[in-house]
């Protein structure tokens, strides 16, 4: 069918003084009511672009404006966006994300997650800015977007599937033009670590966000397009885009994402004493050379980025029949040293069965490493040692399918299931989302990070180890400046994020975002908008959160982490204390305009909206 | 002759080379009306690459029953003696040439100075 135009909300946009249209975006949202299978089309709120232009921040306005405080995130209520921004479909390098969001089920926070590929820019090209699912399908189905086409298919055959399985059937009988978004078991069985995937190697991660999906019942969405993404002058744009393609994304300070990949941080964290071990009890690993990036680059069959990418990050890996592009820091971390594991064979294998089941690497590795702990020290026995690391690729399986006993309770995350069976000291996680792999205790910035992040613990909103380890602009070991540390990195990578870029665009500012986003929307912005969008996209994401009943209480460090020294590397002796993790909360605080107790002022919500 | 050449092993699949293309050749950025097409692709544990570009092999001009196009260091088809048979297309071994609006539309190596090219951020794709 195809999806109805709402004209009217189209004349009503014409008439209204506060809405330009600019360029670059279709100024088309798509919404597919699911229950009622229906496909309606209405412009873009430009208002909103305006304030937050694009994908990360501009998803999170809508989801203010929409979801009703309160609603149950596996509900009908619920809504799954998928965002572009500005920039996509556009040659402007690494603007290939797509923001997936939705309200959590695994924080009950907004979640707003960043899944490369090629579904962003295809989206884009299908005529559209964003794609709404609204309401719930009755039947397990998957949902055709061909350009103005839509299509509602029932997905009884891939129902059970693991979405690799799922992707390669479905690319199979709709052609390569199509790009696939898809869950595995874990997000068909509502797990809180359900992630979706795309290319099959790249991820909407975390929170949750593959069970919202299969809560819809959705087990795929397809999506083709084959129209045009217009801008201004086109020529002089695009003279200007390749310019700053070759000065900036390929200057030399970047090569590292093209010949190593995410592999580059493991020495960076093993050098700097912040890459965990064995469930965070610690930090580095002796043996950390049996599996870094000399171990396994050989083992590189070819490299692969995103659509309209320019780095490449991605590293195709087969070992024999473990099979993965990556694995990235992040699942090596976990799999690995935080597993007591040092088989790279074993973290690629770990790697690939969570791919294909649909859950999040690092949720599900954290989790399974706390159970590795518990059942070590006698806590509570889940039948799962240090080292284990078959035996995790198993129960990654198992949880998501959700088999009887503990493996249903692990599919809830590290919270849940330290609510359960004890050990919430030991668990790695803020308001429900498990930990990253860098331990705080070796850059403290990093404690306050994950607990102000808008979504739990997350590395991707202000990732302080770049100043206080990898740069070491800073000492790590203190709580002092965090505040405007931990503030100024996050403000960067809001925008940053919410013009869809890449955050392994390392040399992108300020000056070039704000050119960019001038050259293709035919509006003047400047330097100083760009950290008053990142400053408002903070602080929208804070907003809805605290309608949800958040504050100070909630941002929060794992016990470990405020009373277990340290023992080795170069972070021996430290543990943050409980005064300092309160110091950096008041500093953040102070700088955005909360209140002592993490709310915000109601006259500074009003300037959001 | 100078031709374009393809490495598939420095190839990520980005596919900025098309959205140029369309910039400079169709006024926007429109990938499905590029005159070349180059991706990357994972099938069933494997990578994959398909490469459509003009390799200058001529087979089109051949085949053209109406002399519409002209093969000299690049190609170039006359819009006006163009009459959309397709016979072009079917001769192209690289599957580069596409018709739309009965007109066939053919790389023309920017004359010479592809932008494609000039864009590729890993040199996958060469001009020599």
């Amino acid at each position: 069918m195809k999806a109805k135009i709402l004209k009217d909300k189209y004349e009503k946009q014409a008439a209204d003084p506060k809405q330009t249209v600019m360029s670059a975006y279709q100024n088309a949202v798509l919404r597919i009511n699911l229950t009622k299978k229906e496909a309606t089309v209405e412009p873009l709120r430009m208002d909103f672009a305006e304030k937050y232009v694009g994908s990360k921040g501009l998803v999170i306005r809508y989801m203010y404006e929409e979801l009703a405080p309160g609603i149950d995130p596996l509900g009908p209520e619920n809504n799954l966006y998928l965002t572009t921004g500005p920039m996509s479909g556009t040659p402007i390098p690494c603007s290939g994300k797509l923001s997936v969001a939705a309200k959590s089920p695994a924080t009950g926070t907004m979640n707003d997650c960043s899944i490369g590929g090629h579904a962003g820019i295809r989206i884009k090209f299908a005529g559209y800015d964003m794609i709404v699912f609204e309401g719930q399908l009755s039947e397990p189905g998957y949902i055709v977007i061909d350009d103005d086409r839509i299509e509602f298919c029932r997905a009884d055959r891939f129902w059970g599937k693991g979405s690799h399985d799922t992707e390669a059937e479905l690319i199979d009988e709709y052609g390569r033009e199509f790009s696939c978004l898809s869950i595995g078991p874990a997000g068909e069985n509502l797990s809180n670590m359900a992630c979706i995937n795309s290319d099959y190697y790249r991820q909407a991660g975390r929170g949750g966000i593959g069970a919202v999906m299969g809560s819809k019942k959705i087990k795929a969405v397809m999506i083709r397009g084959t129209k045009g993404v217009k801008v201004p002058n086109i020529e002089k744009t695009t003279d200007r885009i390749l310019e700053i393609l070759h000065e900036s994304c390929l200057d030399e300070e970047n090569e590292f994402v093209f010949d190593v990949g995410t592999y580059a941080f493991l020495e960076g964290c093993q050098e700097g004493g912040i890459m965990p071990y064995k469930n965070f009890s610690d930090t580095t690993d002796d043996n950390w050379e049996q599996y870094n990036d000399a171990a396994v680059l050989p083992y590189r069959e070819g490299k692969r980025g995103c659509g309209s990418c320019g780095l490449g990050c991605g590293n195709f890996i087969k070992i024999g029949d473990a099979i993965c592009e990556g694995p990235e820091y992040e699942t090596t971390a976990v799999a690995g040293p935080n597993a007591g594991n040092t088989d790279p064979t074993k973290i690629v294998k770990f790697n690939q069965v969570c791919d294909n089941m649909g859950v999040d690497t690092i949720s599900t590795g954290d989790t399974l490493v706390w159970a590795m702990e518990m059942t070590e020290t006698g806590r509570y026995d889940f039948g799962i040692h240090w080292g284990e690391a078959d035996k995790m690729c198993e129960y990654v399986e198992k949880l998501s399918r959700r088999e009887e006993g503990f493996y249903a309770d692990l599919a809830n995350g590290v919270k849940y299931a330290a609510e359960k069976y004890g050990g919430f000291d030991i668990a790695m996680q803020v308001k429900g989302l498990e930990y990253p792999q860098y331990e705080p205790r070796g850059s403290w910035g990093m404690a306050m990070s994950y607990a102000v992040s808008d979504r739990g613990a997350c590395h991707m909103r202000a990732y302080a180890p770049n100043e206080e380890v990898f740069a070491a602009s800073v000492p790590p070991y203190t709580s002092e400046g965090k505040g405007q540390i931990v503030y100024n990195l996050g403000e960067f990578n809001a925008i940053k994020f919410s013009c869809c870029l890449c955050d392994l665009w390392g040399t992108v500012d300020y000056p070039i975002m704000a050119e960019l986003l001038t050259l293709i929307t035919g509006r003047e912005w400047t330097e100083e908008e760009m950290g008053e969008v990142g400053r408002r996209v903070l602080n929208i994401g804070r907003a809805f959160n605290q309608r949800e009943g958040f504050d100070r209480r909630h941002d929060t460090v794992p016990e470990r982490v405020v009373r277990d020294k340290l023992t080795k590397g170069p972070a021996a002796g430290q543990v943050i204390p409980p005064a300092a993790f309160e110091d950096m909360l008041d500093q953040y605080y102070e700088i955005m305009g909360w209140n002592k107790d993490g709310t915000l002022p109601y006259e500074l919500i009003r300037t959001l909206l | 002759m100078k031709r374009l050449k393809f490495k598939k092993e420095l190839c990520i699949g980005c596919q900025l080379c098309s959205q140029v293309c369309s910039a400079y050749k169709e006024g926007e950025y429109i990938p499905s009306k590029a005159r070349i097409f180059i991706e990357s692709y994972y099938d069933r544990g494997e990578l994959k690459y398909d490469d459509s570009y003009c390799i200058l092999c001529g087979r089109c001009a051949k085949a053209c029953p109406a002399d519409a196009i002209k093969m000299g260091d690049y190609i170039e088809v006359d819009a006006d003696k163009c009459i959309g048979c397709g016979l072009c297309a079917d001769a192209c071994p690289k599957h580069v040439v596409r018709l739309r609006d009965d007109i066939a539309y053919i790389c023309d190596t920017c004359k010479g100075d592809p932008n494609c090219v000039k864009t590729c951020p890993h040199n996958a794709l060469t001009f020599e």
